[in-house]
């Protein structure tokens, strides 16, 4: 008999095996209570309520909305670069600082990232209260370490050559560092900057469902009353939110040769720096400063979590991210290999579009119309959401691809699927493996915020630990996160150097 | 009158266990026209390194004016200019920008930021393009869309525009035609500028053709490390050429 051989193409396939024991829960926890209600759910997508009052509420919330997303996302894209250039080698070398503050800076950034800004949200209501600028702040906080590390990964391409070269001219060394960076900078602006404002609109609307305002909480408040109709007006309105600003930057082209925009945005930088930085304090010291009392809390609360219940949503949290990496990892190459023609190809487009915009909170709340909650559950849930995400990126590497080894196999006689598989997707595998790795980075993150609505893992650990105001157990639950995140981090990093 | 700029005492360099350079002895003169001879790998480069202070030599000392790298100013150690072997242009940057870089250390930081931004002045860098033979059409090109030639001359270019009084250059002459060899050489040699511009007037210029020593007054030939011959072009024989090649 042949044995598997093991290579980049073969991989992708293998996670699949995760829906072995996925669909055993799933099946068992079966239920068809709330299938009128999901029949309606998919009726209403193609009859969303379009009324007056409606239309109103929908300008509102995406102004909200748009609001809060681009505001965290100019903050955080500014003190990016910032802590971007803070905590890349090129920095240290030009300023002749002592490599530890290179680590130090790393680390700090590494552990505000590894929280999700939901948890973020969830600790700063606690403390602040609901209101815009928490959400902000949460966005803001995890969104500045995320974007910092894509800089630094940028400025750490810079060839060492170049640095020689201007330094053996001896300028001034803001002039030499300035003269390095620009371009990296520039560049990761450009392939980044419309993506993570993307990202920042996201993380509003999921917000929204604790609350902080925005189009978010009317998805949340029309779903909890099962105004399906409603609920699609806003869902549609989000998809418009999200696609304009594309649509919109890919007609003006930024030539920053000009002069009068350069300056702009100079100011802009310089302005929102002053900005967010007196609105932090103010915020942080002025009407908030009484709520720093929860570090006396802190102190006196007990934690009623015993070793082994904490022990198991632990295992919960990481089985949870390993299912939904699995189904990120193999369902897209799976589906589109074997759904391998021109009509199948636009369903699972429209399929990953609706995936992709739906929030994950809704698609879980959604699937529990038929099925009861579980660790399973939660994991589909999130491993679709995820596996929407790689399969854009797999359709736009395959479009983009030298198509001549495929067309070649095919006129050889051999099967369409075969072809696709050896002939497209096998050149595709290692690059495909390398996002997925940074994407399990995300989906580790993200299984705080379906813990929270599917009551499993860490993320619903805090929530209960939260609404009882016990410190003790929230610190724990968070440093676990925490820690697990950064584990993560550290072997996909590992996995993803060694694909790339 | 001592008129030595660099000197180099007992150097030696090993990059792990392969010594690039043994026990080197030189002393560089204000006015010297240097042609530096060797095989690929005779330890041509690694001395250019260690005169321009890339490379911090693993035995012996480098002074310049006197002085090691450690005690002088910026200003000073930018007197030393070097045209690299692979050039190290910055590729996302115009030619002209890349050309202005060269005035980095004469200039302050908000010069580096007009720079970058394409508001600053570039006349001076048109300057030396234009003596470097670059046509106007490429001064706002992008490196990476520039031929080879162009880009070596728009890296002689930066080198000059600096105002030092030391060039150090590594196979300055690759990927020109032969025309532009004479142009360049006679520029750097003979600064041969009718409009006076200021050049270097110390040379340094590591070459594995022998027929473009002809401007050179002094002529060294390294080979596994070592300096084999350091004397005047004029005496230079075959046999010095057969003890290094």
């Amino acid at each position: 008999m042949n044995k598997l051989k093991l290579n980049y193409t073969s991989i992708s396939f293998i996670p699949i095996l995760v829906c072995i024991p996925l669909g055993y829960q799933l099946i068992n926890n079966l239920h068809f209570g709330g299938f009128n209600l999901f029949q309606e759910f998919l009726i209403s997508a193609i009859n969303p309520k379009i009324e007056n009052e409606i239309i109103f509420t929908v300008i509102n919330r995406l102004n909200e909305t748009f609001l809060i997303g681009y505001f965290s996302w100019l903050v955080s894209i500014i003190f990016g670069v910032i802590f971007g250039i803070l905590s890349s080698n090129i920095f240290y070398k030009i300023f002749n600082i002592p490599n530890f503050f290179y680590v130090l800076i790393k680390f700090f950034l590494t552990i505000i990232r590894s929280l999700h800004e939901g948890v973020w949200a969830l600790v700063l209501m606690q403390l602040y209260g609901i209101n815009f600028s928490t959400g902000i702040i949460a966005i803001c906080i995890p969104s500045i370490a995320v974007n910092s590390k894509v800089f630094s990964e940028q400025l750490e391409t810079i060839e060492y050559k170049s640095f020689e070269s201007i330094k053996q001219i001896h300028p001034p060394k803001f002039s030499s560092l300035l003269t390095l960076i620009w371009n990296p900078i520039i560049n990761t602006f450009k392939n980044f900057g419309l993506y993570r404002l993307e990202c920042s609109i996201r993380s509003t609307v999921i917000l929204g469902f604790f609350g902080l305002g925005g189009i978010g909480t009317s998805i949340f408040l029309s779903f909890q009353t099962l105004n399906f109709r409603e609920l699609w007006t806003y869902l549609w309105s989000l998809a418009i939110l999200i696609i304009l600003p594309k649509v919109i930057f890919k007609k003006i082209k930024f030539n920053l040769l000009n002069k009068n925009l350069s300056l702009f945005l100079i100011a802009v930088f310089f302005i929102t720096i002053i900005f967010s930085v007196s609105y932090f304090l103010y915020f942080i010291f002025n009407n908030n400063f009484g709520n720093f009392n929860f570090i006396i809390s802190l102190f006196k609360s007990s934690s009623n979590l015993s070793f082994l219940d904490f022990l198991g949503i632990i295992m919960d949290t990481i089985i949870l991210s390993l299912l939904s990496t699995g189904v990120a990892i193999s369902l897209p190459p799976l589906v589109i290999g074997i759904f391998n023609n021109k009509t199948s190809k636009i369903i699972i487009k429209i399929f990953s579009f609706l995936l992709r915009l739906i929030p994950t909170p809704v698609i879980l709340i959604t699937l529990l119309t038929f099925n009861n909650p579980s660790l399973s559950l939660a994991a589909l849930t999130l491993g679709l959401h995820n596996a929407a995400i790689t399969t854009k990126l797999l359709f736009k590497n395959l479009d983009s691809q030298d198509k001549r080894n495929y067309i070649a196999m095919k006129s050889l006689g051999i099967s369409k699927k075969t072809s696709w598989l050896l002939g497209l997707f096998s050149q595709q595998a290692k690059s495909y493996l390398a996002y997925c790795a940074y994407r399990s980075d995300i989906i580790i993150r993200e299984t705080a915020i379906v813990g929270v609505i599917g009551g499993v893992g860490l993320g619903w650990q805090l929530q209960e630990s939260l609404s009882s105001f016990a410190w003790k157990e929230i610190t724990i639950v968070l440093i676990a996160y925490s820690s697990i995140s950064i584990v993560g981090e550290l072997i996909n990093g590992k996995i993803k150097n060694s694909l790339t | 009158m001592n008129n030595t700029i660099l000197e180099l005492k007992n150097i030696s360099h090993k990059y792990e266990n392969n010594l690039a350079l043994d026990k080197v002895n030189l002393k560089i003169n204000s006015g010297d026209k240097i042609g530096l001879l060797g095989k690929s790998g005779s330890g041509k480069s690694t001395l250019i390194s260690v005169l321009n202070g890339t490379i911090k030599p693993t035995q012996g000392e480098v002074k310049i004016y006197n002085k090691r790298f450690e005690e002088l100013d910026r200003k000073r150690l930018s007197k030393i200019t070097t045209i690299w072997q692979d050039l190290r242009l910055i590729e996302d940057l115009s030619a002209e920008q890349n050309v202005n870089c060269g005035l980095l250390a004469e200039k302050n930081f908000y010069f580096a930021l007009k720079n970058l931004l394409n508001i600053s002045s570039f006349k001076k860098a048109h300057k030396y393009m234009k003596l470097c033979n670059l046509k106007s059409s490429i001064y706002n090109k992008k490196i990476r869309k520039l031929s080879g030639g162009q880009k070596q001359r728009v890296a002689i270019a930066r080198s000059l525009i600096q105002g030092s009084n030391i060039l150090l250059a590594d196979e300055p002459f690759n990927n020109l035609d032969p025309k532009l060899i004479t142009k360049i050489k006679n520029l750097l040699l003979e600064n041969a500028d009718e409009n006076e511009t200021k050049l270097p007037r110390t040379i340094l210029v590591a070459l594995h053709r022998l027929d473009l020593l002809s401007n050179f007054d002094k002529v060294i030939g390294l080979k596994d490390g070592k300096i084999f011959f350091n004397i005047e072009r004029t005496n230079l024989k075959k046999f010095h050429l057969d003890k290094i090649y």
